[in-house]
């Protein structure tokens, strides 16, 4: 959460999955490098550059998919939700090792020419009509330029001054890199890999990705959030007794907007579902003493004004909510962010014993 | 100049456009929209990157939230339909693109054995 931005914004939970993330990347250099430098088709005698290059290209590669997997993943089974909560240094650390692979192959095969490496780089192979031999160098520049964009952007400064609907649309880009990266290796190391588990962990691992995507779209369009009927300008959501203590019933509003009514010990109360860090979703949240934890990277909000607890100085829309008929109704005119509503209490409510 | 020439060239005027813009938006622009940015210095050359890259984007949002134009409600409305597209079309282009790759794979005997052409050093 913010109060003045400082660079990083580090606690135990972000040490410990960073510390595990690069003994990953250690162990998994290491094994390319020293152990078993043959599954990268360095049974020929090769120079160092171009082992550490092609070592670092397969690290970069698993990964951006093993990124690419944890959104699907956690859309799936919450379990996985701890895995997103520090995507983004994830990100970061993927664009340094990209750079890393991407300046073995500049200062090794293109360092050489008369001309200036990187215009060597552009010129080299030309042979854009055909795509045996197609210059798969322009796809993993590419994909280099959307890495760089997203971590240059990977600051929480960022999100609040795109907005979280324009960062996420600029961090889809991702879905462009990586298709440009599987485009970049089929094109480029496929067409001359002999052993053949790297072309398996390739293989594998792409369609993993594509895989998750298809089928944690296909669950959300098979399950996604109804629309609530509409009733003399409000929206019913639900009858109270739907909502489990301490649980939201979440709603989509007739102009898009998702709301979150929560039970809060017999009070009804309504919010934005969308955080305003990253419009993570607040109504699959838990309300703990007024307070709903974002179950993305933690946030929390009062769900009678949709503020975060001070020193914090996060702001949700609230949404004015009745009871008619036995029915929650919410009128589907946000409040702005941080406006208080009086909670709706529940005739008669008692805790249903679990 | 020839293409390659072209392209480096875009990169530098892209890139010193975007110095500019970072220098004018970090010293005084950023105070000006962010309360959270007031007396926070340490954060502000981790922007510097962000800005060089995409500083189109940031001139836009520096006129719109300066010009009081900003749509709050804009904030909450997240992009999900366009996210499932992305996830849709995504698995679409991987399977042809490595087929693709596959389809145009060379193979030759595989015992060949590396022939030298040259001594060392010539």
């Amino acid at each position: 959460m913010s109060v003045k931005y400082t660079p990083v914004q580090w606690n135990l939970n972000k040490w410990g999955y960073d510390a595990v993330m690069l003994v990953g990347v250690v162990a998994f250099l290491w094994l390319f490098l020293f152990v078993s430098p043959e599954l990268l088709s360095h049974e020929f005698p090769i120079n160092p550059q171009v082992h550490n290059a092609r070592a670092f290209g397969a690290c970069a590669f698993v990964m951006l998919t093993v990124i690419l997997c944890i959104g699907p993943l956690a859309r799936i089974d919450e379990r996985f939700l701890p895995l997103l909560y520090n995507r983004r240094h994830f990100g970061v650390m993927t664009t340094f090792v990209a750079i890393t692979h991407a300046s073995y192959i500049l200062n090794w095969y293109f360092a050489f020419s008369k001309s200036d490496k990187f215009s060597a780089l552009l010129f080299a192979n030309t042979s854009y009509t055909q795509l045996a031999g197609f210059p798969f160098e322009a796809f993993g520049i590419f994909a280099l330029i959307c890495l760089a964009v997203l971590a240059a952007t990977s600051h929480d400064f960022w999100m609040k001054f795109l907005t979280p609907p324009v960062w996420k649309r600029l961090h889809s880009l991702i879905y462009f890199a990586y298709a440009a990266v599987v485009a970049h290796v089929s094109l480029g190391i496929l067409q001359d890999q002999q052993n053949h588990v790297f072309t398996v962990i390739f293989i594998g691992g792409a369609l993993a990705v594509a895989g998750l995507h298809a089928y944690a779209a296909w669950l959300d369009w098979r399950g996604g959030d109804e629309v609530g009927a509409q009733s003399n300008g409000w929206i019913e959501i639900c009858s109270p007794e739907d909502i489990k203590n301490g649980f939201a019933k979440i709603k989509l509003l007739p102009n898009g907007e998702r709301v979150a009514v929560f039970n809060q010990e017999g009070k009804l109360s309504a919010i934005s579902n969308a955080c305003a860090h990253q419009n993570g979703p607040l109504g699959e949240g838990r309300v703990i003493d007024c307070l709903v934890t974002c179950p993305w990277h933690g946030f929390q909000y009062d769900v009678t004004d949709g503020r975060s607890p001070a020193p914090f100085t996060e702001k949700v829309p609230t949404y004015n909510l009745r009871l008619t008929d036995g029915v929650i109704q919410v009128d589907p005119k946000a409040n702005p962010p941080g406006t208080y509503v009086e909670p709706v209490p529940i005739p008669g409510w008692q805790e249903v014993p679990a | 100049m020839d293409q390659a020439e072209l392209i480096l060239l875009f990169a530098k005027i892209w890139g010193g456009v975007g110095a500019l813009v970072a220098l004018a938006f970090l010293s005084f622009g950023i105070d000006r929209l962010d309360e959270d940015a007031k007396g926070a210095y340490v954060f502000r050359p981790l922007i510097v990157p962000g800005v060089l890259l995409i500083w189109p984007l940031v001139l836009w949002r520096w006129y719109i939230l300066a010009d009081g134009k900003d749509d709050w409600a804009k904030r909450y409305k997240p992009k999900r339909n366009s996210h499932n597209l992305f996830a849709l079309i995504m698995p679409v282009l991987i399977i042809g693109i490595i087929a693709a790759g596959l389809s145009v794979r060379q193979t030759w005997p595989v015992n060949l054995a590396p022939v030298q052409l040259t001594e060392p050093g010539q």
